[in-house]
């Protein structure tokens, strides 16, 4: 089983429009609503390759019994908190004649101690019955920076391979309680500690960063269509060639999905963990709304991914 | 048919230490009337519901429930459940309760379900919680497969 976090998740609400003008009058083309945050995202994408999933993390409201509802309607077992405020909600402004997608943000709920008491509390239990855990994403407020080095503490504790995907403060706090994977989320800033993602040398320092850090892999993405993968002795770079893409949010979720779904299979060697998963994210990019729904689909993208040894 | 491909995939729990406080809490917030109490290895090792709550803290309620002294009763219910806020799941839980493995098919889970006058199952997997399955959902689930053939 692969067990996902999302403290912050979100009702994505999807809006079409052609050519959006800012402070006019702009159509909605069409609206879709769907579950988002980073974890749920990658529960998802696990299910899409066909594997077992558990997701955790905070929900409060009718937002918040919509997501559930969803995922199990997926196949995702649930098993979140629920707290006093409501989860919060994205808007994604497609613009269908430039290609371009804008996301909105809100902040989240805030959370107390208690919640945050008893989400350790179902963690614990819920490691149990895993082999892989992925920690994703932004935090609501009131939950403290260290949160994810907390969840790591206690996954390694149990036994459980731990996938740290977060930006910030967050991330570099949880990187010193050595997760076995870690990838910094770059979409708020393309900057990690203090190395400005512009080019590949850039990456490949970055990477070797997190693994001096007490990552096992460290993995980089590059201005959204490649990635350069470090372990303690080897890099690895990894691109798309193929270029038709059609929707890149969810994208790098997909990759970590695709990485947690390599970690639970042993015969698999760090090329094949690579190229599996950015077939993953290439799957998911190729699809407008909802996540790629067979392994199949992943496969058909293994022409299309270039992984070399540098 | 097997119960994996009918369960509501959801392992909301509690353990036996959780107070009847917070029990109330989860249940409310979450909409439900009942939940595994399970280990810290979510081995399920009771159920509690809000029958269980109201029957420990107001043992003949079933009795007067449809008589004229429903009204005093609930002030004594009312006492009672502040009494009881702080104390701890495991007093109030049912041991020895039914469970099923998610390989097994819905004619024995409704038949377990039925026969027990149970409303929910806790579904397992190796002993551990992995779902939670209803009469409801195998209705459901013979009505739509009874569409597909027509």
């Amino acid at each position: 089983m692969i067990g996902t976090v999302t403290l912050n998740p979100a009702i994505d609400v999807i809006l079409e429009v052609d050519n959006l003008k800012i402070d006019h009058y702009n159509k909605v083309l069409n609206a879709h609503t769907t579950s988002g945050g980073k974890g749920i995202n990658v529960s998802k994408a696990v299910r899409g390759c066909g594997r077992e999933t558990i997701a955790m993390g905070f929900l409060g409201g009718g937002r918040g019994r919509m997501i559930e509802e969803e995922l199990r309607g997926l196949g995702v077992t649930t098993n979140f908190w629920h707290i006093e405020e409501k989860t919060r909600s994205n808007t994604i402004i497609s613009d269908k004649k430039t290609g371009e997608h804008t996301l909105l943000s809100e902040t989240g709920p805030k959370i107390t101690e208690y919640d945050l008491e008893m989400l350790k509390s179902i963690f614990y239990r819920v490691m149990s019955q895993c082999s892989v855990v992925t920690l994703s994403g932004s935090l609501p407020r009131g939950i403290p920076v260290n949160i994810y080095g907390d969840l790591i503490s206690i996954a390694k504790e149990r036994g459980v391979k731990t996938i740290l995907n977060a930006s910030g403060e967050q991330f570099i706090k949880g990187l010193e309680e050595g997760p076995f994977l870690a990838k910094p989320d770059l979409r708020e800033s393309n900057k990690v500690f203090g190395i400005t993602i512009n080019k590949e040398e850039d990456a490949i320092k970055a990477a070797k960063q997190i693994i001096q850090r007490g990552a096992k892999i460290g993995v980089v993405s590059l201005q959204n269509k490649k990635d350069l993968i470090a372990t303690q002795d080897e890099i690895w770079f990894a691109e798309s060639t193929y270029h038709k893409i059609v929707n890149l949010i969810g994208a790098g979720d997909a990759l970590v999905a695709g990485f947690a779904v390599t970690l639970t299979e042993e015969e698999k060697n760090i090329e094949e963990a690579i190229r599996f998963s950015m077939s993953c994210a290439l799957a998911s990019a190729l699809r407008e709304e909802e996540e790629f729904s067979s392994r199949e689909e992943v496969e058909k993208c293994f022409q299309c991914v270039n992984v070399k040894k540098l | 048919m097997k119960i994996k491909d009918i369960m509501i995939r959801d392992v909301t729990s509690v353990l036996a230490i959780c107070k009847l406080v917070d029990l109330l809490g989860i249940l409310s917030r979450q909409k439900i009337t009942g939940l595994p109490v399970v280990s810290n290895n979510q081995e399920v090792i009771g159920f509690i519901s809000l029958h269980d709550i109201i029957r420990a803290t107001l043992p003949n309620y079933l009795g007067i429930i449809n008589s004229n002294s429903i009204l005093s009763e609930f002030i004594q219910l009312s006492k009672s459940l502040k009494e009881y806020a702080q104390r701890p799941v495991e007093e109030f839980m049912r041991k020895n309760i039914i469970t099923i493995d998610e390989d097994d098919n819905e004619v024995l889970a409704a038949d377990l379900l039925i026969r027990n006058k149970i409303q929910r199952l806790p579904v397992l997997r190796d002993g551990k919680l992995v779902g939670i399955v209803t009469l409801t959902d195998i209705c459901r689930e013979l009505m739509e497969n009874d569409k597909n053939k027509e």
